[in-house]
Parts: structure tokens; sequence; C-alpha cells
């Protein structure tokens, strides 16, 4: 009798499921069984790397990275197309320059947009 | 692999159009706009759009049907040819209606975002692969969750957004995950390709599970019941004009597409259609949202959720089409999606521009309408009674052609039949909460101290026009019809 193509993906499947639920019984006996409960002031601080935590650990900070995360993007997708292009440069009719400046051009309007409703503005 | 790139750019002229206009909107709007007032900037900008719009709908008819593009990933047959026109005529309804309300605060982004919303639709009306289909469907999908959470100064707006956007995310990965189990199944992205290993396998179980996942996908781009729960709250908080695109634009392209995927076109022969299971369970999704649109619609106070669930109804109704445009073509469909789809902007319009002069949204705002605004009454009439299936309108002759072609093939000797008598008996209680805002607004007296209603020019000229065109296609069906 011949396994199933896929009869490892099941076990895989097991496995990757056993596992953690196991680990995690484990650690709940021990618990259970030799770790006595006595909470303190101490035990139920936030931890930060061992030093002692300063002011609340729920504050609000700005959320304005994703915009760069978005302009970064603009000159990441202008590289990829960049360098195949540089690559075969020497072999291209002077249309296919005013085709990429075009397409920079079109690039570089993402940023000034973006710069003109002041969204490189971090205050 | 060959491919005719000359040729794929000359079909691509419509989408290219737009696209470099969404460009010129936002170097206009960073140079010569810059200093001016919000509604100057929002009317150059709609009025660039808009004849973007309107050229890219001649080139898009001069071009005609050029059949299978870049090896049969796009198809550009008749019906795809008047969806894109479609399409671009409800685009041009939607900048006219939202011309002159200057609470958007990002005039020239939102036009922008409203072209590349329907570039999404256009491309949705002639993909004939599944990575295409994907990719359009969420090109215009995320352009339309942006659309709806565009008035940010408004709580309701984002809101509404956000809820579109959540209930629009999981419908995403629903579809995503049922077209990956197409693809394993038959190993194949192209629709006919896919039909063809199909017919030859035959039936597999996972073909089942793949079916449920698309049919919930579609059902909540759709706002099929029991997949409608964001409709009522993203028609009520989006702004108007955005409500009208998803209520019109979005539901012509995405029937469309949901009827190429189930039935493909007349060359091709049938698709997933044929194979067992889709029609029964798009029978229910039909039955379902016929008897929550209607029933719920009855109890609402708020305008735009009443029309709402009206959308709701309406798609029950057009998903009964989709299960008769198997035998009958897409003809009824089209008609249908086309007549609605302006009926329902059109009123979107209505209450735009009374939003904009009062920001009331309730049924009893409306009274008195007739002596405050005769031409927004009248226009309102036209469109609410086309909604409502009333005789010279072409909402009647698009229910009318629907319910032929469910009737046609067996008449009630088959369930599709008896799907029709129930959605006749359906639009009898459409009729009521229709008649519920006409009586409001053209017979019920003013409040107090209401005063008259101005009406922007490019509002008046749209909405004109709209209802101008729901009576004329009411009159002269051919005039679409003979499309197909």
């Amino acid at each position: 009798m011949s396994a199933h193509p896929h009869a490892s993906l099941a076990l895989f499947l097991l496995v990757a499921v056993g596992f953690p639920l196991a680990a995690l019984m484990v650690a709940r006996l021990w618990f259970r069984f030799f770790q006595p409960a006595r909470p303190g002031a101490t035990k139920q601080d936030v931890y930060e790397c061992g030093v002692a935590p300063t002011g609340d650990s729920w504050i609000q900070f700005k959320a304005h990275y994703y915009l760069y995360a978005l302009l970064f993007l603009v000159f990441d997708v202008e590289v990829l197309f960049l360098l195949p292009f540089a690559v075969a440069f020497t072999g291209l009719p002077a249309g296919a320059l005013v085709a990429m400046l075009a397409f920079m051009l079109l690039l570089a309007e993402g940023l000034v947009w973006a710069w003109h409703r002041g969204h490189l503005d971090w205050s | 692999m060959n491919i005719d790139y000359s040729l794929f750019f000359r079909a691509m002229q419509p989408e290219s159009l737009l696209i470099e206009a969404a460009l010129a909107i936002i170097i206009l709007d960073l140079t010569v706009m810059r200093r001016k007032d919000l509604s100057a900037r929002l009317n150059v900008a709609s009025l660039v759009g808009a004849l973007a719009v309107a050229l890219a709908a001649v080139l898009a008819l001069r071009n005609g049907a050029m059949g299978e593009i870049l090896n049969g990933v796009l198809n550009l047959d008749t019906l795809a040819v008047a969806t894109r026109v479609g399409v671009l005529g409800l685009t041009l309804l939607v900048l006219g209606i939202g011309t002159g309300g200057a609470r958007i605060r990002n005039p020239a982004e939102y036009v922008v975002i409203v072209l590349c919303a329907a570039v999404g639709f256009m491309l949705m009306a002639s993909a004939q692969q599944l990575l295409l289909v994907f990719l359009a469907l969420e090109l215009a999908s995320l352009s339309l969750y942006v659309l709806a959470g565009f008035d940010k100064s408004r709580p309701e707006s984002a809101e509404a957004g956000l809820k579109y956007f959540l209930f629009g995310g999981m419908a995403a990965a629903f579809l995503l995950f049922g077209f990956s189990l197409l693809y394993g199944l038959t190993g194949t992205l192209d629709l006919p390709g896919m039909s063809v290993v199909m017919a030859a396998t035959g039936f597999h179980p996972m073909l089942a599970v793949a079916m449920v996942m698309i049919l919930v996908g579609f059902g909540y781009k759709a706002a099929a019941a029991p997949f409608h729960l964001w409709a009522p709250d993203a028609y009520q908080g989006a702004p108007a004009p955005a409500a009208a695109f998803i209520a019109s634009a979005s539901k012509l392209a995405g029937f469309v597409l949901f009827t190429r995927l189930l039935w493909g076109s007349a060359s091709q022969g049938q698709m997933l259609g044929a194979t067992p299971g889709w029609v029964p369970v798009v029978w229910l999704l039909a039955g379902a949202s016929m008897l929550v649109g209607n029933l719920a619609a009855l109890a609402q106070s708020n305008v735009r959720r009443l029309l709402a669930y009206s959308a709701i109804a309406h798609a029950g109704a057009l998903l009964l089409g989709v299960i008769a445009s198997g035998r009958s073509g897409p003809g009824p469909l089209f008609f249908y999606l086309t007549t609605y789809g302006i009926a329902t902007a059109g009123a979107f319009g209505v209450f735009h521009v009374l939003e904009n002069q009062g920001g009331a949204q309730k049924l009893k705002d409306l009274a008195g309408l007739h002596r405050r605004s005769p031409l927004l009454a009248g226009c309102l009439m036209v469109f609410i009674l086309s909604l409502a299936g009333v005789p010279p309108l072409s909402g009647f002759f698009g229910k009318f052609a629907v319910f032929a072609a469910a009737l046609s093939p067996a008449g009630l000797g088959s369930p599709t039949g008896w799907l029709a008598v129930f959605a006749i008996a359906m639009s009898a209680v459409g009729l009521y909460y229709y008649l519920l805002i006409l009586k409001e607004a053209l017979v019920r007296p003013a409040a107090a101290g209401a005063t008259a209603v101005k009406v922007p020019a490019a509002a008046a000229l749209t909405l004109v026009a709209a209802a101008g065109l729901t009576l004329i296609f009411g009159m002269f069906p051919s005039l679409l019809l003979r499309w197909f």
C-alpha cells in the first residue's frame, strides 16, 4: 500500500499543532504543582529589559511611519525599473530615454504631492 | 508566446487616458490651482475628470469589440464594451453630482480616486484571467474604501469607510482562497481553459469548497443577504457621491464579472455555471436578498439606509438575472444594471444636494420638496418610480426583461420561474417604501421656516440628464438591448 503523496503534510500538521500544545501543557502542569502563587508589585510590573520602568506603558505615539514607508515605495519602484534600463542603456534608442524620464517625472510627482500636502513635516 | 503590444495599447486606450487624466489633475492642483478655494479646485478637477471620462467613452466605443487581447487575458467582447461605456457614464454621473459640495477637504484627490476606481471597474468588465480579475477587483475596492471614508471630518464617514474596508477585506480573502483552489484544481488561470479542464475531469469535492468561497466573496461585494450587513452603514455614512458610486458602477462591473465567471461569453460556451451546485446557491442568495432587503427597508426612517436596503433587494433581483443570463445572454441583466445604476445614483445625487444645504438625511426632512425645489422633486420622482419599477420608466423594463428571461425557458416548471414570481411579489412590497419617499417629497407640506433649495448648475444638469435617460431607456429599451 502506497501512502498518499500528501500524507507527509498530515504528519506535519499533527506535529505543528501537537508540539505547542504539549509545551503549553507541560508549562501548565509545572505551574499547577511546583510554582507557588505569590503575586507582588515587582512581579506584576512592566518588563523593560531589566531596567526599572518609567511612566505608563499606555502612551500615545505618532503612527506616522507608514507615510514614509509609502514614500520609500516610490523610490523602490523607481530603482526596480531603473536597474534593467541602465544595464541595457547602450543598446536603447532615444525614445526609451524619454520614456524613462517621463516615468521618473511621474514618480517624482508622487513625492512632490506628499511634500506639498505636508506629509513630510514631522511635528 | 507572441504578444501583440500595439493591439494591447490600443485596447487599453480608455484606461490609460483615465490614469493620465488623474496624474494631470494632481499636477494642476499642485500648480495652477494651489491658491484657489476648495470649491473652485473641486470644480476644475471634476471638469478635467469628466472630460477625460467622456473622451474615454468615445475611445471605448470607437475601438469596439476587439476580441481577445494579450493571449486571452482580456476579452473585449460586446458585453465588455457595453460595460465599459456604462461604467464611464455612471462615473460621469457621480462626478456631476459631486460638484457644488465644498465639504470635501481634498477635492483633487477625490476625483483622482474616482477615476482609479473607474479604471478598476473597466478592467473587471473585460478580465478573463483570475489574476487580473482579482487585481481589478482590488483596485476598484480599495478606491471605494477610500471614497467611503473620504469625509474625514465626520465620524460617520470614517465608520462607513472602516466597516466597508473590513468587510471588503474579508470578502477579498474568501475570493482569493476560492480562486487559489480553482487554480489548484485546474492548473490554469484562464477562465476558458479552466472550464475546459473542469468539463474533462468532472466534479471534484474541492470544487464545492472553491464555489462556496467565491460565492461568499461575491456575495459580500454585491451586498447580497446574508452578507449585506456592511451596506446600510456604508451607504449612510459615506459621502453621497461615493455611496452613489458604490451602488451603481461597482454593482454594474461586479455583476458583469460574476456573470462572466459563471457563464462565459457567447463564443466560449458555458463556464463554471455548468458545473453542478452553483445555480441553487445563487438562487438561495437571490431569494434571501429580496426577502431581507424589501422587508428591512419598510422599517427605515433614514433615506440613505432605505436606499441601502433597496440596493440589497435589487441585488437579489440581479442575482436572478445572473441565473437567467445563462440561457438568455447578458442583455436583460445589463439593461437592469445600467438603469438601476442611473436611478440609484440619481437619487443619491438629489440627497447630496439636499444634504449640502441642510445636512439632513431623515425621511421627514424631504417634506415639501415640491415647493422648495420643483426640479429636485421631479428628478427624485423619476428615479424613485424607476427603482420601484413603474411603467414608462426604465426600471420597469429592466425588471420585465429579467423576469421574462427567468420565466421563458421553463415557465413555472423550474425553481428559477418560481423565484421570478417571488421577485414580482417582492416588487409590490418595494412599491410601498418607495412611495413613502415620494409621499414626503411631493405631498407633505414643508416644515415652517424651510427655505428654497439652490441646486448647483452642474448637479442640476447631471440630474436632469439622468432623469431623461431613465425615461428614454424606459420608452426605447432597444437603445441598450440592441447591443446584445
